[in-house]
């Protein structure tokens, strides 16, 4: 069922406002305006959030239907975009088919990180990528200036565990499957190399 | 506290690159791989970053295994 907003007789910004509350809690919204500007602003509204918008003109009013459809699904998307930065690395080289170039190129990777901005919030180590963060990794020192940047570093505990590292742990925090699902469910964006 | 100061030594491609990191670190000179910085270029994208004091050490380890291209202080 529609939600209708009765903004004539409203001058701007009123109308967006109203329509915009409507909008937060209704799927479907009929704003009445007797204003020009009011209608075209409310249109515009309407459709930078990616919605359908249809209008009839009754006499000296403009009644605008919006309806959020399967634009839903894109506030939505533009929404969890907002959530954290992760960096996933599931191998301790980058890319695949030559082991040595990976090497290079994860070395490089990760002092590029330290100097470049914005950092990553969080960075995910499992498989092969928790050697990176054991005593001896040549990396530790990049790995060390990122947390000091406030980077979070999760090492997977089964990884570890499996590949008998637990205690040769240098930087992070052990870390499980929950977290780690978890932590990349709720990403705004994640970077995997 | 004083900062380090670097100099990096580029090569003429990733595979000396490695050779010279390999030969640095038998001979127990701290070196790191980093990408070449911006205002600089090589091919090879990578670089072999040691501290300035080492210079003359490293310019004399490699002397005799991989050729040398350049050196730059790191700003």
């Amino acid at each position: 069922m529609a939600y209708t907003v009765d903004a004539r007789g409203l001058s701007c910004p009123q109308p967006v406002l109203l329509a915009r509350k409507a909008l937060e809690k209704n799927d479907e919204v009929v704003i009445l305006v007797d204003d020009n500007t009011a209608a075209e602003n409310v249109k515009r509204l309407a459709a930078n959030m990616g919605f359908i918008v249809d209008e009839e003109l009754k006499g000296g009013e403009t009644h605008i239907r919006i309806n959020k459809g399967g634009a839903c699904s894109l506030a939505q998307e533009v929404i969890s975009r907002q959530g954290p930065v992760v960096v996933v690395l599931s191998c301790d080289t980058m890319g695949r088919g030559e082991e040595v170039l990976g090497g290079v190129l994860m070395k490089s990777f990760l002092h590029t990180l330290t100097q470049t901005t914005p950092m990553p919030d969080i960075m995910i180590l499992f498989n092969t990528g928790v050697r990176l963060a054991v005593k001896g990794s040549e990396v530790l020192d990049d790995l060390d200036a990122l947390m000091k940047a406030g980077v979070k570093i999760l090492a997977c505990g089964t990884c570890l565990n499996y590949l008998s590292l637990k205690e040769k742990l240098a930087i992070g925090e052990v870390s499980n499957m929950y977290d780690i699902a978890q932590t990349m469910l709720t990403a705004g964006r994640i970077v995997q190399v | 506290m004083s900062t380090v100061s670097y100099v990096v030594f580029l090569f003429e491609s990733v595979s000396a690159v490695l050779v010279a990191e390999k030969a640095l670190k038998d001979m127990g000179i701290t070196c790191k791989l980093i990408p070449v910085p911006k205002q600089l270029s090589s091919d090879c994208g990578v670089c072999i970053r040691v501290e300035s004091d080492d210079q003359l050490r490293v310019e004399q380890a490699l002397a005799d295994k991989v050729k040398v291209l350049a050196i730059h202080p790191l700003s």
